[in-house]
């Protein structure tokens, strides 16, 4: 059995355990309803068929939502003994976190898949940009990934879900404060870090309508970094 | 098939094994007993390779199970102390899991399931929901997960666990029948459980072996030999004497009068019953009793975990 095939296998098993609980639907109902919100305020306000405002306010709501989808991922096993499942079947490191890794991530595209409406009642009453459209989707994706990986790191460090969701957000929030904290400061060189630090400034070339290789390297640098943490940490667990 | 050498675990200053080695060999089924806390657990989850010895080493189906983890994984089915259950999932979608990771080929998983489900008694369980089973069926699934790629070898921590009696024979003649081509380690605090099953036993306790052997070799040590029960009738002086004067007594001692027959226990490297009558017949005593008695594999367990307190 290749670990890609166990990767599979894992990837399977966590999406069935989504949609088998509520937490799946309550998720996409929450999502979907604010996602009609920032929509509706988003077209009114500015009068432009555009989702610009709609995908900037929905990066910062998954900032807060995702934490809880990733929670349970290390946590939740250390506490039943699946864990111990895990590490004595032959289940390569990688495959466990590529396979929990890539459902989270494809519960988002589904997130996102479920706000297709939008553009298309943009289509039908105007004419908006679908070049900036797709990629501002596409922004909203890698930051999915990011907080993703991010919350599968605090889920590593912890046998408490519930510790394991608000540190995750915990973890998360400073990427998205340093951009307003950038505009507190007037030193040049501690408002340009400080706004490189946030994935507000990353994600506005998407909006924007640009792919930017240096912002995409941000975003797979960020989602590779917590994945390696993550690495680290189950792996320092076991010695323990 | 297991051979563990010298394994010590620390977990900071606490010891909680402590150089214990002991040796599995093919078709075997080693029982592994102890009060709790004394250590069966983390040795199991170190032959898994759950967790790391802090020293010496452990080779389970010929690999080291430190530098050659997942060759050992491959090889070993493992029940934890819990069963390792995902409470959202069925029974069915629950094994289908297991058989994918552990690598069960495609063209016969369904077939193996269903073989196994039928083997632990689970039987059209396969839509039920993991976590609205009840204890005795949860360690079923726990079993069932545990042999489904066929291993060479098995560790069950607690297999009978808060089973039922009658759950407890099921389980009993299915690890009797696994064990026949594999090697099956199994840790219980049941020792009836372990006089019907094992060949052989290894104590432990604070971390340390505290008897390794046949069952018999264990009872005989532990439990401080096979002794006789005599009750011949009493007199106004003790039988004692007369009894150990008999070449093929070792030990007697009186252990009191009632009814107006004296009790004596004797200890003898042979059945001494016969020479005892023959003695009664002459001096013209009554027998009401005369008793074999070996000791049980609770007996040497208490005589092992009492003597150290």
């Amino acid at each position: 059995m290749s670990g890609t095939a166990v990767a599979w296998a894992i990837f399977k098993k966590e999406l069935r355990i989504y949609f088998v609980s509520p937490l799946a639907y309550v998720f996409l109902g929450v999502f979907l309803f604010l996602a009609g919100l920032f929509f509706y305020l988003g077209v009114t306000m500015t009068g432009e068929a555009s989702l610009r405002v709609m995908l900037s306010n929905l990066s910062v709501t998954l900032l807060f939502l995702l934490p809880l989808l990733t929670m349970k991922h290390f946590a939740e096993e250390r506490r039943s003994a699946t864990f111990e499942l895990m590490m004595t079947a032959p289940v390569p490191l990688w495959s466990l976190l590529l396979g929990k890794w890539a459902a989270s991530v494809c519960l988002c595209l589904i997130l996102l898949a479920g706000t297709a409406l939008f553009p298309a009642v943009l289509a039908y009453y105007g004419d908006p940009d679908w070049g900036v459209m797709a990629t501002s989707y596409l922004g909203l994706l890698l930051c999915c990934m990011a907080f993703v990986s991010a919350g599968l790191f605090s889920s590593s460090l912890t046998d408490e879900p519930v510790a394991a969701g608000l540190g995750g957000v915990i973890l998360l929030l400073p990427f998205w404060l340093a951009g307003s904290a950038a505009d507190l400061t007037s030193t040049e060189w501690l408002r340009e870090t400080f706004r490189g630090l946030s994935f507000l400034t990353h994600l506005e070339s998407f909006t924007s309508g640009v792919v930017d290789t240096a912002d995409l390297v941000w975003f797979v640098l960020f989602t590779f970094a917590f994945l390696f943490l993550t690495w680290r940490s189950v792996e320092s667990r076991r010695w323990r | 098939m297991i051979s563990v050498r010298d394994i010590t675990k620390r977990f900071g200053s606490l010891v909680a094994v402590d150089r214990v080695g002991f040796e599995v060999g093919r078709g075997e089924i080693l029982g592994f007993i102890g009060p709790n806390g004394a250590g069966k657990t983390t040795t199991m989850r170190i032959l898994t390779g759950y967790i790391p010895a802090t020293e010496g080493t452990a080779l389970v189906a010929g690999h080291d199970v430190f530098e050659e983890n997942m060759q050992v994984r491959r090889k070993v089915g493992y029940l934890p102390e819990t069963p390792p259950l995902y409470p959202e999932l069925t029974v069915g979608a629950y094994l289908q899991f297991v058989a994918e990771i552990r690598g069960v080929a495609k063209a016969g998983r369904s077939r193996r399931i269903g073989e196994v489900m039928d083997m632990v008694g689970l039987a059209g369980w396969e839509g039920r929901i993991l976590g609205s089973l009840s204890k005795g069926y949860r360690q079923r699934v726990g079993l069932a997960q545990a042999v489904l790629h066929d291993p060479e070898v098995l560790v069950l921590d607690e297999p009978t666990s808060g089973l039922d009696p009658r759950q407890v024979v099921g389980i009993r003649e299915f690890i009797e029948n696994l064990a026949q081509d594999r090697t099956v380690i199994l840790s219980t605090h049941i020792l009836s459980e372990v006089e019907r099953l094992c060949d052989r036993v290894v104590m432990i306790h604070k971390g340390r072996i505290a008897a390794d052997g046949t069952m018999d070799e264990v009872r005989q040590e532990a439990g401080g030999g096979t002794r006789y029960l005599l009750e011949l009738e009493a007199g106004s002086e003790s039988r004692a004497p007369a009894v150990g004067a008999l070449a093929e007594v070792e030990q007697v001692a009186p252990l009191g009068v009632a009814g107006g027959f004296e009790r004596l226990e004797a200890r003898a490297p042979t059945d001494p019953r016969t020479a005892v009558a023959r003695l009664a017949t002459e001096r013209g005593w009554q027998i009401r009793a005369m008793e074999r008695h070996v000791p049980s594999l609770e007996e040497a367990f208490l005589a092992i975990v009492g003597r150290e307190r």
